[in-house]
């Protein structure tokens, strides 16, 4: 039982921590929410050439070979500084759903060039209805010579105004469960962009219109009508990643109201020393902790294969949703007036966490997640063999 | 990181739950002479003091092997054994801070529970502001001569002998005088005044000195140094006994569970009720995260580390959520989460549990009351975080400026500038 990060994963994040508050300042991130692309090419490539694109990507497509352990750390980081850019949508949730396709042509194509950040790619699962699982996937690819046809709307596609290649999730069979990955280049004729605006600026999403967009034939990712699985694997890594940077936006927010509650002073003395304020900061402290274990546990289990890893994936982030609301939320509140403007930066990561909140299963799709895994008996420890 | 038990730990499991299998009582135990009887089968196993030195009757246990026994003997809702505050407690206080010869009279009668051991420490006018404790010992001769009166003392009515904190030098600041002190509870001028808790039970009393006389040897440690021992003891309350609780939590949930899928509520199954799901989700997120935060501290504990200050954040949200769950079992069960008697065994917590007896669930349900205040309430453990962990500014007391006429000067001039 080691529940330490190893002198590896300590220097990934010291390595994470430098490169981003020097590069990744509060003035870079308010520059890059008036930005139409979002993020800086430079830095993300810098990433690349730093090794932290290709972490979880295995060393024969040039990656590091690593996990969602050493992702969250890193995510955890950029939560830290409300880091703009296509991290997650790139190497979190597309290529996990090309590793997960088990199409070994596809991830020879796409993970080297993903690992060095010479391509970005996307994810595309939302359309009209919210959901997780491939019963929310209208879009419907029809095969059309020995390629496909795809039309209709994706939404809240995270970075899919830049991405080069967007992964598809489309409907190929009769079947709810009968969806497949499509990776789409973003210039392909009959796709046409539409920016949203969201409440995080720096959360730079759009709705994809497909106009009979058609495909060729390898275009198809993994097996046709074999995307659920896969689309299963995005969800789960998608949400560890989420509660990583939730993470890191509550444990910087903490920070930032306890460094403020030993200066600022009201009734001749430091608020801090007010019960009121100090305990507001222990349960800030003990949520994030418990954040904290959470996440780094549901990543150790998807990486381990262990038998509780969906109960620990929808454990964190039910709990890691919550965490974050009140502690980003409890932070402007210890602020008072000044946590409130928009030149203090609390607002970063208050709307960041926000942002994440819904996405990849909220608090109450996951709770249902984590009875259906203890009635299904998939648990650890003691509880084991009940 | 590895969260995996290793092999070693899976194997000690397997050992534990084959003892269990063997030897787990099949009646409840009425009687002292009875719990006495199960206290002295799991003491010769192996299972109690696991974590004491060799020399001193325990195992010197890893950290996770203690664990393990307490998950899996909450796991099977195994009879408590009896003295545990004693071992968990005064035990590890007297290792650490007592002489050879206190540690030769006290220790192995504490771990055969042939002596049980109390905790003489809050008083009327003492709770969370413990360190103005007036009880008086007033060396005379070669005897404490004891004086006052000490509150909410757990298991005083049945113990032999408990661990106090006293005033030994009054004119001190009130941190500075105080001692830590072994008294016989069957000595003369000791009364014991059970109370009864709003459970329905006779777990605490309130205990009465009236000259009591205690040889100078059973001071532990040294004279006017007690508030430090204590500190040290409250760490060794916190953090390796955590995975039994999860597995006490888990116990509860999985008959909520059993019951959930019997009782119907508003025409269908609790359990198909999605209000009902949600609170049953909500239950076990809490519950997991609570045993991963176990499982951090334990590898910490393995590692070496002991567990400082941040352990009441264990503490902390252990008890809360205590608080909540029973409120949700209530909610969820309705009227028959408030049956003591008459309870269909169908919808009970277990059977034949009368009125201020643990099995009830109005009785998990009435003790979560008091887990946010023993041990140090939730208010305390928020302000040891807010203060030793993140290191906020200490509150103005007005104790404080009476003690420390510096200080006082001091706040008065900012006021004035």
């Amino acid at each position: 039982m080691d529940f330490e990060f190893s002198q590896d994963q300590m220097a990934l994040r010291e390595l994470a921590r430098e490169l981003l508050t020097e590069r990744c300042t509060s003035a870079h991130v308010r520059a890059m929410m008036e930005d139409p692309a979002g993020y800086d090419p430079a830095l993300y490539r810098q990433m690349g050439d730093m090794s932290l694109l290709g972490l979880a990507i295995p060393e024969q497509y040039g990656g590091s070979g690593l996990g969602m352990v050493e992702q969250a750390i890193v995510l955890e980081e950029m939560g830290r500084v409300a880091y703009p850019g296509p991290f997650v949508a790139g190497v979190v949730l597309a290529a996990t759903g090309i590793q997960a396709s088990g199409d070994e042509a596809a991830m020879a194509r796409y993970l080297p060039c993903l690992a060095t950040g010479e391509l970005t790619m996307s994810f595309a699962l939302l359309e009209d209805a919210i959901g997780w699982g491939p019963e929310v996937v209208a879009m419907r690819a029809v095969p059309a010579g020995d390629g496909f046809v795809l039309s209709g709307t994706k939404r809240f596609v995270p970075f899919g105004a830049t991405a080069d290649v967007i992964l598809v999730v489309a409907s190929t069979g009769d079947g709810p469960g009968d969806v497949s990955l499509f990776a789409v280049p973003r210039e392909t004729p009959g796709l046409t962009v539409e920016p949203y605006g969201m409440f995080d600026l720096n959360a730079k999403t759009c709705a994809l219109h497909f106009d009979a967009v058609r495909l060729p034939g390898d275009a198809l990712i993994g097996d046709l009508n074999g995307g659920a699985a896969a689309l299963d694997a995005v969800v789960q890594r998608g949400a560890v990643a989420a509660c990583a940077e939730m993470l890191g936006c509550a444990r910087k927010s903490l920070e930032m109201s306890v460094a403020y509650a030993k200066v600022r002073k009201q009734f001749g003395q430091p608020i801090g020393s007010f019960q009121a304020i100090k305990h507001k900061c222990a349960e800030m402290l003990e949520a994030t902790e418990n954040a904290h274990s959470a996440t780094y546990y549901a990543a150790w289990a998807l990486d381990a294969g262990a038998p509780d890893a969906r109960l620990a994936v929808s454990v964190a982030k039910s709990f890691v949703n919550e965490a974050a609301r009140k502690v980003c939320g409890e932070a402007i509140q210890v602020h008072g007036g000044i946590g409130f403007t928009w030149e203090y930066d609390l607002h970063l990561y208050f709307k960041r966490a926000k942002h994440l909140e819904p996405l990849w299963g909220d608090t109450a799709w996951h709770r249902e997640r984590v009875l259906e895994e203890v009635l299904a008996g998939r648990v650890a420890g003691a509880a084991a063999g009940r | 990181m590895d969260l995996y038990y290793t092999r070693e730990d899976e194997e000690f499991r397997a050992r534990v739950r084959a003892w269990l299998e063997a030897n787990l009582p099949r009646e409840k135990l009425e009687t002292l002479e009875q719990q006495r009887a199960w206290h002295r089968a799991v003491y010769e196993a192996g299972f109690i003091g696991m974590g004491w030195p060799v020399e001193y009757g325990g195992r010197a246990a890893r950290p996770m092997e203690q664990a393990i026994v307490g998950e899996e003997f909450a796991r099977v809702n195994a009879p408590p054994t009896l003295n545990g505050l004693g071992i968990a407690i005064v035990g590890p206080t007297l290792i650490h801070h007592g002489t050879e010869a206190q540690k030769r009279r006290f220790l192995k009668p504490m771990l055969t529970a042939d002596e049980i051991w109390c905790q003489l420490y809050s008083e009327p006018n003492a709770g969370s502001d413990l360190a103005s404790l007036r009880t008086r010992a007033e060396l005379v001769g070669d005897h404490f001569v004891i004086n006052g009166q000490k509150v909410w003392t757990s298991g005083a009515h049945r113990a032999d002998w408990g661990l106090m904190l006293a005033r030994t030098d009054p004119d001190a600041p009130k941190h500075l005088g105080i001692s830590c002190i072994l008294v016989d509870m069957h000595a003369p001028g000791v009364e014991v005044r059970p109370l009864r808790q709003l459970s329905g039970s006779n777990e605490f009393s309130e205990v009465f000195f009236t000259d009591v006389r205690v040889p100078a040897e059973h001071l532990v440690g040294e004279l006017n140094a007690g508030w430090q021992i204590a500190q040290t003891t409250l760490s060794y309350e916190r953090g390796g006994n955590t995975l039994s609780r999860v597995s006490r939590q888990l116990a509860l949930f999985h008959r909520l569970l059993q019951v959930a899928s019997r009782l119907e509520r508003d025409g269908r199954r609790a359990i198909d009720d999605p209000v009902v799901r949600q609170k049953l989700g909500q239950m076990y997120t809490e519950i997991e995260v609570l045993r991963y935060g176990s499982l951090r501290i334990l590898s910490r504990l393995e590692k070496g580390i002991r567990p400082g200050p941040e352990s009441s954040i264990t503490k902390l949200y252990y008890s809360e959520m205590d608080k909540r769950h029973q409120e949700l079992v209530l909610e969820i069960l309705g009227p028959y989460g408030q049956l003591i008697e008459g309870a269909p065994s169908a919808y009970a917590l277990q059977d034949g549990v009368a009125y201020g007896e643990p099995g009830s669930w109005a009785y998990g349900f009435a003790y979560s009351r008091a887990g946010t205040i023993y041990a140090g309430s939730s208010e305390i453990q928020k302000n040891i975080l807010g203060e030793r962990v993140l290191g906020l500014p200490k509150e103005l007391r007005a104790d404080r400026m009476q003690a420390h006429p510096a200080t006082q000067a001091q706040a008065g001039g900012e006021g004035g500038a």
